[in-house]
């Protein structure tokens, strides 16, 4: 309780010290965001893959090891050095560890939700819940990233411009956006051979002659009048508007291709692993390449209450492996200079191992006080560690930044203001997130 | 439910464009004719200087309005709070907000004029008659307005109505009335917004320049000064003269058509046509009961060549057990307990509770008495969830007001509603009858579980004014406190008040409900947002239907019947010569979306198959889902509202390119659609001719028989009987993706 009061209170005193700096800061984050808005346009424009490990990893068994923590925080493993000198990892992190030359790691984004349904919300948000949810909940009170950057950005050739691969993250809804911005979730495995994508590639069933020439009836037989003029409002015409956005989204080179995962070659999907989450990562390559610019890889079971250690060699390792693929591939293929990475989970996990009743082996539990997040890509420097946690791992002690800064950078790496009012369904102007401010070091 | 739409963000977004007007040769400070000097003090804060500060945008929710203000410097929101104000502008910022030795190095006037960095831009001319004004005060040593200064009583704009034509504009002064009887023209300072911009919008470039939009229509003027508002209805009619007899000639089957006539006459716009048969009786089949007739019920239908037939027909479906699950699920969209606070019990029980009340016609008085006043458990009285759901008093009773009143009184929470008449102390009133209620079970706070909860009345506990701190007593809205001895429930005086046949908010919100249901666009939009400033696009029709309702016992039956009796509700959709631009009017029917359960019980019903939903016994229709958390990838595509959002997620009507994908391209469809069982296979394996069997699918898809030229179409694409399967299949997939199947018409 102690450590947790003290990260909200570090925090409030960072703002207090930052206080002058706040007068300034408005002129700042609307700098910043022409110049991501100016980079947007001249360039290729950016997207985001943001790997969501649902449950809240354990940040000392990844990018915050304390080898000099009592052997109850410290754990199993042993701290490795990586390519930059001075920075450590958990020795499960190896092939990482191996090109932490191309990413940043944050180790100091702490906020105040200890469980599930509001961590997330906070994380994925950018926004605290307005009232306190239960550890189950689902909820949502504010638009999530995708949705927002679904609306702000859009994407080419009709592409949905927020996936969801293969769920919905829990607070990843559109809220008052509206449902036009909700993600498009792939739920099929891109593992799996008779992978498609719903709805846009047609059932297995169905080949492309007769779906062709279902279409070629439809336009003889569908002969309810429509009003053209749009002073009658006819909301036909709309949906008519979104039936050639369908049609052209089918018939779209640019976009089937991107679904084909089977164009990329062997020896690229092997290097994703033949498993789900690697494939879903490959795939999600793929969307930011067709254009799309937001993309969510929800990847569950990182709430290690218990047998965290056998978890990491394996789970651990297998989400390092694909992580480090896709950057090096994102890399290789010049995208990692439009394409941000994100990794992180709700919360970072407690120092203090535990074995909670009913339980045989040990495991960690919520820490919102702390947690290491991975950032790749898109102008964020190449090989640093933002912030630290004390020696113990329990607190963000350095450059302490809330989920809200971190929403912010994402933004504005996107091109989009976080500073922006925006409306909700009864008209109430908000600011998109109530911090504009964001992580400085990564911009 | 009650098809929100965006055009309210209008009216906020005024926040932000208050600060875009360009002064041009304001002439505040001289006092309007009829008036004179206000005050001999001078440049005072409340009378002179808070109205530039809103006036100029300082004090709006996205700058120095917002609760946290704006770099250290906040205003109380659009200025509800002078002492605030005056102390943040006076008293803090060490002083450097205004300086009298040197009013002109005050960071008041360096800020508003761009003379320093500000995030807000420059707002204020040098030497603009807002700036002299500014700087007077300020040297003038930044006083208040004296208490015996006389006081603003209210605000009246002229001229109270106008009418246009397309692109003409008219000058809409605005004057403030003062204790002393004194008036001045405030429209250079006064803020305003229309309720819809397309009919009409206030210019940017000169205060109180009213520009009528290209196309007839209306629209209301809402213009502000300080925390006084007053409205100015602006028409502009079809052009051209209509003979009185046009509209002397056209049925009335029932009050409600003479009203919209009226109506009409004044907008020079005339009405559509009757719809056909086929179109009406699917039309009232899907507003009814939310479901699609059967080929046999329409076939019946188009037979019946009896007079009475579309009356008979309204009052058979309002007794069909379809009735109660439709609006049973209208109204769980409303009070939707969000299963994460209440538990699924809970939410399973108030559903219950919902569909028995619809079963049961509960008159609608009684139905929301027994919600305000609910007491005993969450699992046994499903009333009573509504208090689980929504524990908090301040939120109970926004929740109250806003459903069954017709009025927001969110906002005033926290600061003066900036387009309402209702105060922090109105609501705080309102929400005392709330502050007695006793919560004792489990999960009542975090970790919230699914565990019961008893819901009470306690004989003490009072409620705190948000900003005073002061204990407040029950207050009815527009009313006097209410004493309340501690053997009654506070809740039971406010359901008397609320349900009293005085009560001019009570039937209105219903009756507003109600129609948009059934008619596809409310009279007010949102359908619950009833004030001056939002004013019903035809507040008699809005006021006969909510008397009607009244004198017949609140009977929700009796207010479906009236309307879809009513020669109005049998219109067509197709625009005439005179109504081409009215989608506010009802001179023609508007087409909608069918909501996701309807759309998806007729899919199932079209194709003879059946959804299947966990939770729910086999067999069950989408209408009768009583969560959201049977999954349905379907109901989500088509805008199923989200119980576990906050605010809860409104359901909306808007298409959207995955809903066409969904239709055309889902396996799970797709599998319905082939399967042997369902009714392509099974039509296409009957002896049924391809001519009757174009036929009946035209009746199960479209509710209709084929013209002629469609039949000759689809017969053609149709081969012999032994190879027709898939080209049935072929033809059901093609009707169901049109929006002639997706639409009410």
């Amino acid at each position: 309780m102690t450590i947790h009061k003290n990260c909200e209170g570090l925090r409030r005193r960072d703002c207090l010290s930052l206080g002058l700096g706040a007068l300034l800061g408005g002129g700042l984050v609307s700098a910043l965001g022409s110049r991501a808005t100016a980079a947007g346009q001249s360039k290729k424009p950016t997207g985001c893959i943001l790997i969501w490990l649902d449950g809240g990893p354990s940040h000392i068994e990844m990018f915050d090891p304390k080898p000099t923590a009592p052997a109850e925080v410290r754990g199993e493993f042993q701290p490795i050095e990586t390519k930059v000198p001075g920075i450590f990892f958990s020795e499960n992190m190896e092939r990482l560890a191996a090109i932490n030359d191309k990413f940043t790691i944050v180790r100091s984004v702490c906020h105040n939700q200890n469980n599930h349904g509001a961590g997330n919300h906070y994380m994925m948000t950018g926004a605290p819940t307005r009232i306190p949810v239960s550890c189950g909940a689902f909820v949502s009170f504010h638009p999530s990233m995708g949705s927002v950057v679904s609306a702000e950005r859009g994407a080419p050739h009709n592409l949905p411009p927020y996936f969801s691969l293969p769920s919905i993250t829990r607070s990843g809804g559109p809220n008052f956006l509206g449902a036009r911005h909700a993600p498009f979730v792939v739920a099929d495995d891109p593992n799996s051979k008779s992978f498609r994508v719903r709805d846009v590639t047609l059932p297995q069933e169905l080949d492309d002659g007769r779906s062709v020439n279902r279409r070629q009836i439809r336009k003889k037989l569908d002969q309810l009048v429509r009003f053209q003029d749009r002073s009658a409002g006819d909301p036909v015409m709309g949906a008519d508007e979104n039936y050639q956005q369908a049609v052209s989204l089918m018939t779209s080179d640019v976009a089937l291709r991107a679904f084909e995962i089977d164009r990329e070659s062997e020896s690229v999907r092997e290097a994703y692993g033949r498993n789900s989450l690697g494939q879903r990562a490959l795939l999600a390559r793929r969307l930011v390449e067709a254009g799309v610019p937001f993309v969510t890889i929800n990847d569950g079971g990182w709430d290690h209450h218990s047998n965290i250690f056998p978890a990491f060699k394996k789970q651990g390792r297998s989400l390092e492996s694909v992580v480090a693929t896709l950057i090096e591939d994102l890399d290789q293929r010049g995208m990692l200079d439009t394409t941000l990475v994100i990794v992180m989970g709700e919360f970072g996990r407690t120092p203090q191992i535990s074995t909670l009743p009913g339980s045989t082996t040990p495991g960690r539990d919520h820490w919102s006080s702390a947690m290491s997040i991975l950032v790749a890509g898109c102008g964020t420097p190449r090989g640093q560690v933002v912030g630290a946690t004390d020696v113990r791992g329990y607190a963000a002690i350095e450059k302490i930044y809330g989920p809200e800064n971190l929403v912010s950078s994402v933004y504005l790496k996107l091109g989009i203001d976080p500073d922006k009012i925006v409306y909700n369904t009864s008209g109430r102007p908000a600011h998109l997130v109530s911090d504009p401010r964001p992580i400085a070091e990564l911009m | 439910m009650f098809i929100p739409r965006p055009s309210i963000r209008f009216a906020f977004s005024l926040a932000v464009a208050i600060g875009v007007f360009v002064s041009r040769g304001a002439v505040f400070a001289e006092p309007a004719k009829e008036g004179q000097a206000l005050h001999p003090a001078g440049v005072t804060f409340e009378l002179d200087i808070q109205p530039l500060l809103t006036r100029h945008g300082c004090n709006s929710g996205p700058c120095h309005g917002k609760s946290r203000g704006q770099n250290g410097f906040a205003l109380s929101l659009l200025g509800f709070d002078s002492d605030f104000d005056f102390s943040a502008l006076v008293g803090e910022g060490r002083g450097r907000r205004q300086f009298t030795a040197s009013p002109e190095s005050s960071l008041l006037l360096r800020k508003a004029t761009g003379q320093v960095p500000h995030g807000g831009g420059k707002r204020i001319e040098v030497g603009s008659p807002h700036y002299e004004l500014l700087r007077q005060w300020v040297e003038s040593g930044s006083p208040r307005t004296p208490a015996d200064a006389p006081q603003l009583v209210k605000v009246v704009c002229e001229p109270l109505t106008q009418i246009l034509a397309p692109n003409q504009s008219f000058q809409l002064r605005v004057f403030a009335e003062y204790s002393n009887g004194t008036r001045r023209d405030v429209t250079d300072v006064a803020a305003f917004q229309s309720n819809d911009r397309t009919y009409a919008f206030p210019s940017m470039d000169q205060a109180g320049l009213i520009v009528a939009g290209p196309i007839p229509g209306e629209a209301a003027i809402m213009a502000r000064y300080m925390n006084n508002i007053t409205v100015s209805r602006v028409m502009i009619p079809q052009a051209g003269e209509v003979p009185e007899a046009a509209y002397a000639s056209l049925p009335r089957l029932n009050p409600v058509d003479d009203l919209v006539w009226k109506k009409l006459k004044l907008l020079g716009m005339l009405p559509s046509h009757p719809t056909n048969d086929a179109t009406f009786h699917r039309r009232a089949y899907l507003r009814i009961i939310g479901r699609q007739p059967t080929p046999d019920e329409t076939r019946a239908y188009l037979a019946d060549s009896s007079t009475g037939k579309r009356e008979a027909l309204i009052d058979r479906l309002l007794e069909r057990p379809e009735y109660a699950d439709f609006w049973a699920n209208k109204w769980a969209d409303l009070l939707r307990p969000n299963p994460y606070r209440a538990g699924m019990k809970a939410v399973w029980n108030l559903d219950a509770w919902l569909r028995d009340a619809f079963r049961r016609n509960l008159p609608y008085d009684q139905f929301v008495r027994e919600i305000v006043t609910a007491q005993g458990s969450s699992w046994r009285h499903g009333a009573a969830v509504v208090f689980r759901d929504r524990p908090d008093t301040v939120e109970i009773a926004s929740s109250v007001s806003q459903l069954f009143l017709g009025i927001r009184l969110e906002c005033a929470k926290c600061h003066h509603h900036p387009f309402e008449v209702w105060s922090q102390d109105d609501f705080f009133g309102f929400a005392a009858f709330f502050s007695r209620i006793g919560h004792k079970g489990q999960g009542l706070s975090p970790p919230i579980s699914g565990g019961e909860e008893m819901i009470f009345s306690t004989p003490t506990g009072q409620l705190n004014h948000g900003r005073t701190g002061t204990p407040v007593s029950p207050r009815t809205l527009g009313g006097t406190d209410v004493t309340i001895s501690p053997d009654d429930d506070p809740r039971v005086v406010l359901a008397h008040w609320m349900t009293s046949p005085e009560n001019p908010h009570f039937a209105k919100v219903m009756a507003s409900r109600v129609w948009a249901e059934l008619m596809s666009q409310g009279l007010v939009d949102p359908v619950d947002d009833i004030r001056a400033t939002n004013p019903a696009s035809n507040e008699q029709l809005l006021d006969y239907l909510a008397a009607d309702f009244r004198e017949h016992k609140y009977d929700i039956k009796h207010l479906i019947r009236r309307i879809m009796t009513s020669y109005v509700a049998g219109l067509s959709s197709v625009p005439a010569n005179r109504n081409l631009s009215d989608t506010r009017n009802f001179s023609r029917y508007y087409r909608q979306r069918l909501r996701a359960e309807v759309l998806l019980d007729a899919v199932n019903d079209a194709l003879g198959t059946e959804e299947e939903f966990a939770a729910m016994a086999p067999g069950s229709r989408a209408t009768q889902v009583w969560t959201y958390r049977t999954s349905s990838l379907f109901l989500d595509t088509f805008g199923r509202p989200d119980a576990n959002q906050d605010p809860p997620c409104e359901r909306t009507s808007d298409t959207t390119t995955p809903q066409i994908l969904h239709l055309m391209n889902s396996p799970a469809l797709n599998q319905k659609l082939s399967v042997d069982s369902a009714r392509p296979a099974q039509l296409a394996a009957s002896d049924l001719s391809n001519e009757q069997l174009v036929d009946e699918i035209y009746l199960w898809i479209y509710c209709r028989l084929p013209t002629t030229s469609e039949k000759q179409t689809a017969v053609e694409f149709l081969p012999g009987k032994p190879e027709r399967r898939r080209a049935v299949e072929d033809l059901f997939w093609v009707l169901m993706n049109t929006p002639e199947f997706t639409f009410v018409d």
